[in-house]
């Protein structure tokens, strides 16, 4: 008979709020929806409980009845990283497993058949616990027969509960008691006047009346406790990606029958990605050396696309740019991404500007594919006082049209180093001027500034005086004093 | 990375700018020690105060007195569209010897904006019709005015155009705007270069120095100040952070590049404007042209009108002998004509007679109307205001100091603090409004200033720092307490965590710094001549408001008048309850005939059982009403009195009790002290007793005695009641009178805590 098992980590984002801080563990503690003190709380823990703080309360309420407590919220992204992480590590148990999706932090197993690799189904739940109470999670663990069973028992009981007959479970699971499944409050208050506190006295209902008196929502659950909606696991399955192998007997180091090898495997990737409706946005060419470890490239064409030959020569330049393998190849993989192929995608190039832009975004991806991504980038301007802090390179993906500001003014040209280059200290004495560069550029003769840009004191303090001086060569340099380093420095130059 | 550059070469000697050039101009201790002789006669004429709301980061008393510190001899206060400093640092002003120049930096509505100087009265009078147009038309907290209105508004002012913000630098060559100006301004305009060292000035400068030169304007030199010294550069770009709501570590150029917006010592200012020199003298120019102060301000109070042949003083007199008739059944006892005759020609003398007619016609118009209305406050402590119906106290009875209310040592203009209910209130503000009209009065103005937890929530917000933890640390904090480092730990912060410091330091900093502008509940100001000539108006949050740019405390220091009316519930529920007396029982009872003594009301307020009455109806008051008993009227004037911080604190509950109760002895700590303290048993509870306590004693003159007082009613915010300690001590001492002979006969502490007791007409009014 197949069996299943509940893993429910009760109050879920509470525990990953606690696992966030365990310093707040001798506090009252609360998860709020959003931070500030309108936020309204979500979760508590049985300190902040014991002080009367309710889930349904604002924080500021809450903080009127424990002046120590401590609460945050917990970001949807960090449950769903969270769901994740835990799906792949209980997958050390069992093949199957399925997160719940409206419910996060309970998960169900397939269990059917690891009593041959246990010594029982209840040492196998044992070990589940061992290993969430050693990731600070407090789980409670169900094995039994069916989805609501496990999970109405799970929900009721701590620790690990094992029902060896399907009779156990449907006698455990009418007794658990409603207020543990997470239904209305006030539908639960209407039910507990009625007399109706347990699962039992809930399917001892006729199922219409239930729909008519308390809505949809309570007839689901009817329909689950009476194993109407009752599926076998669900398990989460990983999307398949696009890819081709390919192992060499004889490890390869000669780049272009490499080329020849994932030609050979390009074609098959793509017509994977074709079956699925998608153009390949990435090609990720994954190697495998003999003693050196793994090593990933990517590469993207300008637009997505299904065309092998315009793939194969972004690889082309790629891997030429490699000229020598740092060792020899036992294993490619290619693996191709992509996103659904649009009718607008073939009518890109119908007309066609002056300036050709396709052509010029296919040309920055060969430049991509020979240097590197980082290769095209471009300047975005920020808001930051500091030279090097005005501006980020940013990846250029695509290029756009250009739009030149007109300059009535006449303008001199900076230009930045990647980092200011130290000067030598500037002697008391200088009886040949100031040399800041040495002798060979000869002293300066005129400066303007000092222009100052101080801040960050509330990170890192920063003080600048910027100068233009002038040498006698005719050289402009750009530079600063950093009091706070105490120490000159040459930010770039002028031209 | 390529970039145009902004900045052209300008020849500077190369030995000025060295390592120890720049360490020496950093240092604080030297900054303003400095020798300043050669560089007298310069001025800072383009100064903003905490005033100019969430920009300027130092008090305007802080810039006066960094100013006086510096040497200058005077220093302009130009805070964005409004005065609503100016009062404050005048005040500091003439204490620190420094001539106080009074402007403001006005909004333009194409976002520029132009500094404007009173040179004189008129000037002063343009300045504030100016900004009350601009402020009028405008949302709360903005004003804009127009260049046009700018031309118009010329007379008596000095424009200084120029800065990050203006026109003239600006990309657009202003020609027109310039030529409107010139016009309008004739040799009151001038070019204003301003520098801080940021490398996109020179630029800018340039293009503004080409364009003075093309439409005829004198330059002038001028840094935009806005804190008085370097260290209050992080409060300023906390402060930015707040007013457009982000962080610092998402400001980015919104916050200033350097701190190089302090009040800097003349010495450094010529520096750099060194090849400047002739901009930099038109400072002493500019200031000596900028003649009017706030001693010009003349304030008359609105004419009533009066009967033919009438005069103020004489029809006030008349209303009050009418009055007394009333209150004395027909014939007024002769120490009460005696009172009444003594204060009336003090009012005479002092020309306060418009001030109780205008009170009168108040209380009249609320009489006729049906709305019960009260006088509190000093004004209790008038016979004239008891004869007017204004109050409803007989001081005479009752033995209360007229010199309270008004004297003429003091010069101080009268306050009578009016309470109506509050229901109805609105009906009788509406009512000012139509007699004077909106231009002849404007309600007071109430400035929202950071406490402790405001501080908090605003500053952690701008470091980053998450709000519920700021919400944990506020709600430990008292509404008016410091920012205690024990809190902080407390509350889970690590005063060593440098955010964490960071937030101790400026939360503390920006305590006491005006927020926004509030309303303040009651107070009018009216004026003969339109109010918009002597302080600007601008819109209230409330519909149907309009409100002044200044607050109670500025109104004092320039002797203006206000009228406060303000809403008491207590007084709403009264006339609920005499409206259900008269329609369940048919007796007609109204304020004045309430029986005083009733012994049946005393027996079931002895019980304490008081919820919903007024004054003595909290938890605390409730618990002291068994214990104290009150059996007559001033017992419960001793009740309202008692439950008080500064009583509480001051150990003299007790002693009052177990005296009142036959347990303990009545003793003065001096025979000297008897007369005063007879009354409440050798115990000082009033406002009035630590004032004659501090004559009889302590040797005060009128004068420090009415500084004693205004410092007991500020004790809140300024902390200066601590001044006297030591004067008191000192003073009794050497008069023979033991510090700690018993446990009330420490009198500095008595005058310290009676600091917060109740002046003694406060409760009796409330009646």
């Amino acid at each position: 008979m197949p069996r299943m098992a509940c893993v429910d980590l009760p109050a879920f984002a509470l525990q990953l709020l606690q696992r966030r801080r365990p310093d707040w563990r001798e506090f009252p503690v609360a998860v709020v929806d959003s931070d500030r003190p309108q936020g309204l709380v979500l979760q508590v823990n049985q300190r902040a409980r014991a002080r009367r703080i309710l889930p349904g309360m604002r924080y500021g309420a809450a903080l009127a009845l424990a002046r120590d407590l401590r609460a945050a919220a917990v970001p949807q992204d960090e449950v769903d990283r969270a769901v994740a992480a835990l799906v792949r590590r209980l997958g050390y148990f069992t093949p199957h497993v399925e997160p719940a999706s409206n419910e996060p932090g309970v998960f169900w197993l397939d269990a059917s058949g690891l009593e041959m690799l246990h010594d029982s189904l209840g040492q196998w739940a044992g070990l589940i616990r061992t290993e969430l109470k050693r990731e600070h999670y407090a789980p409670s663990i169900a094995v039994g027969f069916g989805r609501f069973g496990t999970y109405a028992i799970a929900r009721a009981r701590h620790g690990v509960t094992v029902l060896q007959r399907p009779q156990d479970e449907c006698r455990a699971t009418r007794n658990a008691p409603l207020d543990r499944l997470g239904i209305e409050p006030a539908t639960r208050d209407a039910l507990a006047r009625l007399g109706v506190s347990t699962v039992g006295a809930l399917v001892d209902l006729p199922v219409e009346e239930i729909a008519k008196r308390f809505g949809p929502e309570l007839q689901r659950l009817h329909r689950q406790a009476t194993g109407a909606l009752d599926l076998p696991v669900q398990p989460t399955q990983p999307e398949t990606p696009a890819m081709e192998r390919l192992w060499f007997d004889h490890p390869e180091s000669d780049v272009p029958r490499l080329i020849v090898a994932i030609e050979r495997s390009l074609g098959p990737v793509l017509r994977m990605l074709g079956e699925r409706r998608q153009a390949a946005t990435e090609l990720l060419v994954g190697f495998r050396f003999e003693s050196t470890g793994d090593h990933l490239e990517t590469v993207r064409p300008a637009e997505p696309t299904l065309d092998p030959v315009l793939l194969l020569d972004l690889v082309r330049l790629r891997l030429e740019a490699l000229r020598k393998l740092p060792d020899r190849v036992v294993e490619l993989i290619l693996i191709g991404r992509g996103v659904a192929a649009t009718t607008e995608q073939m009518r890109l190039f119908q007309e066609r500007p002056r300036r050709d832009l396709a052509a010029a975004s296919r040309a920055l991806a060969r430049v991509r594919a020979g240097l590197g991504d980082a290769a095209v980038v471009r300047a975005e301007l920020r808001e930051g006082h500091l030279p090097e802090g005005s501006f980020t390179w940013e990846p250029l993906e695509r290029i756009g049209e250009a739009k030149p500001r007109e300059n009535a003014e006449g303008t001199l040209v900076r230009r930045l180093y990647t980092r200011p280059r130290p000067l030598p200290p500037r002697p008391r004495l200088e009886p040949d001027g100031w040399l800041p560069r040495g002798i060979a550029d000869g002293p300066v003769v005129r400066v303007t500034g000092p222009f100052v840009v101080s801040g960050g004191w509330w990170q890192r303090e920063v003080h600048r005086e910027y100068l233009f001086a002038e040498t006698q060569r005719g050289e402009l340099l750009w530079i600063f004093y950093d009091r706070m380093r105490r120490r000159w420095f040459q930010q770039g130059s002028v031209e | 990375m390529e970039t145009a550059c902004p900045t052209p070469m300008e020849t500077v000697p190369v030995p000025m700018i060295s390592d120890d050039f720049v360490d020496r101009v950093s240092k604080d201790d030297l900054y303003f020690t400095m020798s300043l002789d050669p560089h007298t006669g310069l001025c800072p004429l383009f100064c903003k105060s905490n005033f100019s709301f969430l920009e300027g980061a130092s008090h305007p008393a802080e810039l006066c007195e960094t100013a006086a510190a510096l040497g200058y001899e005077a220093l302009a206060l130009t805070d964005r569209d409004g005065v609503y400093g100016i009062v404050e640092a005048w005040v500091e002003a003439k204490n620190q010897g420094v001539r106080l120049i009074a402007g403001s930096e006005v909004t333009i509505d194409d976002g520029t904006s132009i500094v404007l100087l009173a040179a004189t009265r008129e000037g002063w009078s343009s300045l504030c019709r100016l900004i009350t147009a601009g402020r009028l038309r405008s949302p709360k907290g903005e004003s804009r005015v127009s260049w046009p209105e700018v031309a118009a508004h010329a007379a008596g002012l000095i424009a200084l155009w120029g800065g990050e913000r203006s026109l003239l630098a600006g990309e657009v060559e202003p020609f027109f705007v310039a030529h409107e100006l010139r016009e309008a301004f004739g040799d009151r305009l001038y070019a204003m270069l301003t520098r801080h060292r940021q490398a996109d000035e020179p630029r800018r400068e340039a293009r503004l120095k080409r364009r003075a030169e093309r439409f005829g304007l004198p330059t002038l030199a001028a840094t935009e100040v806005l804190y008085h010294k370097p260290a209050r550069r992080p409060l300023q770009d906390v402060l930015t952070c707040i007013r457009h709501r982000t962080t610092l570590a998402r400001a980015g150029r919104r916050i200033r590049p350097n701190a190089e917006h302090a009040l800097k010592p003349p010495h450094l200012l010529a520096m750099l404007f060194e090849d400047e020199p002739s901009a930099l003298a038109r400072t002493r120019e500019v200031a000596a042209r900028c003649t009017f102060t706030l001693d010009e301000l003349r304030y008359r109070y609105p004419a009533e009108r009066l009967p033919d042949g009438s005069t103020p003083a004489g029809w006030l007199r008349e209303l009050t002998l009418i009055g007394a008739r009333g209150r004395y059944d027909g014939t007024p006892p002769a120490d009460v004509t005696a009172q009444l005759e003594r204060e009336l020609a003090l009012i005479d003398e002092l020309d306060y007679g418009g001030y109780f007619l205008t009170m009168h016609e108040i209380v009249r118009f609320c009489r006729e109307r049906g709305i019960l209305c009260q006088g509190r406050g000093s004004a209790a402590n008038s016979t004239v205001c008891y004869c007017l119906g204004i109050t409803a106290v007989d001081p005479v009875r009752l033995g209360l100091l007229f010199e309270r209310f008004l004297s003429r040592e003091r010069a101080e203009p009268p306050d009578i603090d009016l309470d109506i209910e509050h229901e109805r209130r609105e009906e009788v503000i509406q009512h000012v409004y139509a007699k004077y009209g909106r231009s002849h009065a404007a309600m007071v103005a109430n400035f929202i200033r950071y406490r402790a937890r405001s501080a908090v929530r605003d500053v952690g917000k701008v470091l980053g720092l998450p709000e519920t933890a700021l919400d944990r640390l506020s709600k430990l904090l008292s509404h008016y307490g410091g920012m205690e480092e024990e809190t902080f730990l407390q509350a889970g912060f690590d005063p060593e965590h440098p955010t964490h410091a960071h937030l101790l330091r400026l939360a503390g900093e920006i305590l006491d710094f005006p927020r926004h502008l509030s309303i303040h509940p009651g107070g009018f100001l009216l004026g003969h001549e339109p109010v918009a000539e002597v302080v600007p108006i601008e819109n209230g949050s409330m519909p149907e408001r309009t409100v002044i740019q200044w607050d109670k405390d500025c109104l004092e220091e320039l002797g203006l008048f206000k009228v406060d009316l303000l809403g008491l519930g207590a007084l709403h529920q009264l006339h609920l309850g005499f409206d259900l007396l008269a329609a369940h029982h048919g007796v007609k009872l109204d304020m004045a005939s309430i029986p005083a003594e009733d012994p049946a009301t005393y027996e079931q307020i002895s019980r304490g059982d008081t919820v919903g009455v007024f004054q003595i109806e909290s938890r605390a008051q409730m618990a002291m009403l068994p214990r104290l008993r009150p059996r007559t009227y001033y017992d419960l004037v001793i009740e309202v009195s008692i439950v008080r911080p500064g009583p509480i604190t001051g150990g003299m509950v007790h002693p009052y009790l177990r005296r009142r109760a036959g347990e303990e002895p009545v003793l003065y700590p001096h025979p000297s002290l008897e007369p005063v303290l007879a009354k409440t048993l050798g115990v000082p509870l009033f406002q009035e007793q630590v004032i004659r306590l501090a004559v009889v004693a302590a040797d005060y003159t009128p004068g420090e005695a009415d500084q004693l007082r205004r410092d007991m009613a500020a004790w809140r915010r300024s902390g200066r009641i601590e001044r006297h300690r030591e004067r008191l001590v000192a003073r009794m001492e050497a008069k023979g009178i033991a510090r700690a002979s018993s446990p009330n006969a420490s009198s500095s502490r008595s005058a310290a805590s009676a600091s917060t007791a109740f002046p003694k007409a406060t409760p009796q009014a409330s009646r």
